[in-house]
């Protein structure tokens, strides 16, 4: 059974006949060739396939393609600048913020709806906020740096 | 060899990865992002008996679904290919194919597998293979099978025990008879695995027209794949290319030669190229769990504290694993000692199947277990005696002036102050003034506990060790090999048999190919993974044991060395120079002291590879060497049986803080230090990344993770609802020191540091429990220490 979806994905319009049962996270990565939004568990728990929904963080593996006719979704592609890196990103880099990397785009996705609710975030704020994503080599201790570093540059950046 | 650090100092600097920019983008390659044409995946029908005998199987339903291309069952993966090759010959050997023939022996085993154009569609046809299952009763308590009870995996080897054997190092009997007291206690490890959070996977591709096999594979151990797939393929390993992506995560998880087998018959079979990758649960259930086991531990003491002597009996839990037993038992000879100075020591082992998923590699393999063994009893015989943990502890360390220092077992200690290190972690911790606070706090009715755990990491197996256990040596030693190339251009290149699973090894080996070439790191491009076509390598190759730092550093800074010294000849030749008047830097070589003397990398690569005429008489042309080194510390089994089976040792000493709530049993990490030495730092950003996250493990295992079977060999906890990760809200700021002692034996001085948090981090939580419900007389023999495992305490305390 298939459907045609119509939704946009990083600014683009996008227009796709998909199976009803395809999970976003697998239209996103096979048929958009998105690969950077990564599956770690399939079942909603670790957060390594975080999108923006509608500007909302969300698991891409829970949702549907069919479900997300007519939203907006940004993934960590759409996030990143054409040229260089976004200053979230610079601050995972200069944190030493991932290992392997593959929690990362979603890491950045939460901790990107965290800065733009929030600029000022606390230690606490911050583990609350990325403690729905699972990252298996860091123990956290360098993203948690890495996010509060680019909260301090986006202020001083005005 | 000289120590690196010039000219440019890069080596010792806190660099950035480099892989970084790729990384933070999304712009990783793993496994499940390669997509060849005409791709076609695999879904696997496991079992869902921990031991049954396959009655009867028919695929006719499942093969006429439309976009099933092939379907290869156990029976046919057994027609079509050999056995893998098992690191211990067992006493009758047993064919152990990649799918299960006639019988499956733990829940989750596939017995066949589905190719079709989606995954979605293989999964529908693996559903609708009807299976005739008879339930066979099942092998889940490792001690029973240790003692010749419960039911057989293999009837034809006659027990679940694939090895026992007593160890005696020292004079045991004499050390126990002159002994004040002995402490015996009895402890258990449970199954839990580092689950890297990219799950395993591969694709594998056929050609007819060469015979030839292509895989990709976020393998850890490439080397011992490339072997294992051409004897188990009957084809030559010339004919075989393996090629690994970024790998996200391996902590010695990313193994199973099997998966890509299966690949590879399909491959064949359909004559189109075979991905599968496993799900969450597939990878929870069927992948790689670290053993779990009991450990009978009798240790003996002077009345001042003084170990006189140590006697370990040890039953593993092997679950199916007929590929690598014993490696859990073995690796333990490790650190049986611990940073202690221990005469005698008697290791009692036992190796023993049981229908449960395989265990293998998992970061620290077995050492968690051994030091969680010894640090609980250092922390009960402390209690027992009245001294204070950290002061038993103290009495008892071999001298920074016994280094190196020669263990009971054959291990060697290289260098390291150990006293130093818990001395410089407890004044980091504030001990003193955080055990008045939890004295306070105690008198508010808070349960504050403390504890202390220590360590030595080592680094580097040795596989000389199996010596023990075969009676006869097959691969031995730690090494690993490299490359360094200076392009036509001059631009630099290297690579490495070792594929890094999150190590940063682009940009440390960058910053010692620098040093070594005068030019910066962001002018070496290393290569990303392994491509055994490219990438030199060795039997012995992979990112396993801790090695990178003590022999893959050996490796690079000889290649390095080899390049430098042509473009040194070069220069010298064309410069009409003395080769001792050159130095590298700034990109090129440079006559010292005469500015505007010099020729680029990119001049003399002109030379090397185009204008030939212009090299020395005699030279080669090119600018490319490789480089195999070995650890000099591995040596073969001796005639009492010593064997160093791991190699370089760092050390660490973990205090931590914890608050347990006495309404749910809740343990909250309030404070955790950790100093550590892993010898010279190549790059501290990377070192302290690794002890967090080794850390974290080390917090995992000791209060949330657990493979738990039922009686039936049910697994309980097959997602990460049930099987419990630590989150950024457990985990709390570790705060890292550090010592730096350099190894005498290692190119660069560096050791280990991978597995260092992880190996005392369980036994560091577990003795800051048990100090935290001190006022119930609880005494922690096992983990994880559940919120329902505190609180039962707590009640049945409260009840009695
Ligand atoms: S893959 Fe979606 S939450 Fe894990
Ligand atoms: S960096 Fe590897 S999972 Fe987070």
């Amino acid at each position: 059974m298939s459907a045609r979806v119509r939704l946009t994905v990083n600014g683009e319009a996008v227009e796709r006949d998909v199976e009803a049962r395809r999970a976003l996270s697998d239209f996103l990565r096979e048929d958009l060739g998105l690969t950077g939004t990564h599956v770690g568990c399939e079942h909603g728990v670790c957060g390594a396939c975080t999108v923006l929904v509608d500007g909302w963080s969300a698991r891409a593996c829970l949702l549907l393609a069919a479900q997300c006719e007519g939203a907006a979704v940004t993934t960590i592609e759409g996030l990143t600048p054409a040229a260089g890196l976004s200053p979230l990103q610079e601050a995972f880099r200069a944190c030493h913020g991932l290992q392997c990397g593959f929690c990362t785009p979603g890491m950045i996705v939460v901790a990107h709806e965290l800065l733009e609710g929030n600029p000022a975030p606390s230690e606490a704020e911050i583990r609350e906020a990325i403690g729905g994503n699972l990252c298996m080599c860091t123990g956290y201790v360098t993203i948690v740096r890495a996010v509060a570093l680019a909260a301090r540059g986006r202020r001083a950046g005005g | 060899m000289t120590p690196a650090g010039e000219p440019g100092g890069w080596v010792g600097r806190a660099y950035p990865l480099k892989e970084a920019a790729r990384l933070v983008a999304g712009r990783g390659r793993f496994l499940d992002d390669l997509a060849p044409a005409r791709l076609l995946h695999v879904a696997m029908l496991r079992s869902p008996h921990a031991h049954a005998r396959i009655v009867a199987l028919d695929v006719t339903a499942a093969a006429a679904l439309p976009g099933v291309a092939a379907i290869l069952t156990g029976a046919q993966a057994a027609a079509l290919s050999k056995p893998i090759r098992p690191l211990i010959p067992t006493a009758v050997p047993i064919g152990d194919w990649c799918l299960a023939a006639d019988r499956a022996r733990f829940v989750g085993e596939p017995i066949v597998a589905v190719a079709a154009v989606d995954r979605a569609t293989a999964e529908d046809a693996a559903e609708a293979i009807r299976v005739t299952w008879e339930v066979l009763p099942a092998a889940v308590d490792a001690e029973a099978g240790a003692r010749g009870e419960g039911p057989l995996l293999y009837p034809e080897l006659g027990s679940n025990v694939v090895w026992h054997d007593t160890l005696t190092y020292g004079d045991v009997d004499a050390a126990f008879a002159a002994a004040d007291g002995v402490l015996r206690e009895r402890f258990e490890m449970q199954r839990y695995a580092s689950t890297p959070l990219e799950t395993f996977g591969c694709i594998a591709a056929y050609d007819a027209g060469t015979d030839a096999y292509t895989f990709w594979s976020n393998d850890q151990r490439p080397g011992l794949t490339m072997s294992i797939l051409a004897e188990s393929l009957g084809v030559p390993q010339s004919r075989l290319r393996l090629t690994c992506p970024d790998i996200g995560g391996g902590f010695g998880n990313k193994r199973r030669p099997a998966w890509l087998l299966v690949c590879a018959l399909l491959a064949k079979r359909t004559g189109r190229s075979v991905k599968f990758v496993e799900d969450r649960r597939e990878s929870l259930t069927a992948l790689m769990h670290a053993a779990g086991g009991v450990m009978e531990v009798a240790l003996a003491y002077r009345a001042d504290g003084t170990l006189l002597g140590l006697s370990v009996r040890d039953v593993t839990d092997e679950g199916k694993n007929l590929v690598s037993p014993t490696q859990h038992n073995l690796i333990k000879l490790g650190n049986i000692a611990n940073g202690y100075r221990i005469p005698a020591i008697r290791y009692e082992a036992w190796s023993v199947l049981t229908n449960k998923c395989p265990t293998g590699a998992n970061r620290g393999i077995g050492k968690p277990f051994m030091c969680f063994a010894i640090e609980r009893s250092m922390a009960l015989l402390a209690r027992r005696l009245g001294l204070d943990p950290a002061e038993l502890r103290l009495r008892n360390y071999v001298g920074v002036d016994e280094m190196p220092y020669r263990t009971p077992t054959g291990a060697e200690y290289d260098s390291g102050d150990y006293h130093a290190t818990l001395r410089a972690a407890l004044a980091r911790f504030r001990y003193a003034e955080r055990r008045r606070e939890q004295v306070e706090g105690r008198g508010r009715g808070r349960l504050l506990g403390i504890g202390v755990a220590t360590s030595v990491e080592p680094a580097g197996t040795n596989l000389a060790s199996y010596e023990i256990i075969t009676g006869r040596r097959a691969a031995s030693g730690s090494a690993e090999a490299a490359m360094v190339r200076i392009e036509p251009d001059g631009r630099v290149r290297a690579a490495i048999g070792d594929p890094p699973s999150g190590q940063g090894y682009e940009t440390v080996v960058a910053q010692i190919v620098a040093d070594e070439l005068g030019v910066a790191p962001d002018e070496v491009d290393v290569a990303r993974g392994f491509d055994s076509a490219t990438t030199p390598w060795l039997y012995l190759s992979g990112n396993y044991s801790n090695k990178f730092s003590v022999t893959d550093t050996g490796a690079v800074v000889g290649a390095a060395r080899r390049v430098r010294d042509k473009l040194v000849r070069l220069a010298a030749h064309r410069l009409e120079a003395d080769p001792v008047d050159l130095e590298l830097r700034d990109g090129a070589v440079r006559v010292r002291g005469v500015p505007g003397r010099a020729l680029t990398l990119g001049e003399l690569a002109r030379t090397a590879y185009a204008d030939v005429l212009g090299l020395p008489p005699g030279e080669q042309p090119g600018l490319e060497a490789r480089h195999a080194h070995q650890n000099p510390l591995a040596r073969p089994m001796d005639a009492a049986r010593r064997v160093p089976s791991q190699l370089v040792f760092a050390n660490a000493a973990h205090c931590c803080l914890v608050e347990v709530d006495p309404g749910t049993g809740g343990v909250r990490i309030l404070a955790y230090v950790v100093v550590h030495d892993c010898g010279r730092e190549l790059n501290p950003l990377i070192v302290e990344g690794m002890v967090h996250g080794s850390t974290a493990h080390g917090i995992g295992a000791a209060l949330l993770e657990e493979f738990r079977y039922d009686e039936h060999g049910q697994l309980l906890t097959s997602t990460f609802m049930d099987y419990l990760k630590p989150t950024a809200l457990d985990v709390p700021d570790i705060d890292v020191g550090r010592l730096e002692h350099p190894s005498p034996v290692t190119p660069l001085g560096a050791k280990g540091v991978g597995e260092g948090g992880a190996i005392p981090g369980p036994a560091a939580v577990a003795n800051a429990v048990e100090d935290a419900l001190a006022p119930y007389g609880v005494t922690v023999r096992a983990l994880p220490l559940t919120p329902e495992t505190v609180w039962r305490w707590l009640a049945a305390s409260r009840g009695a």
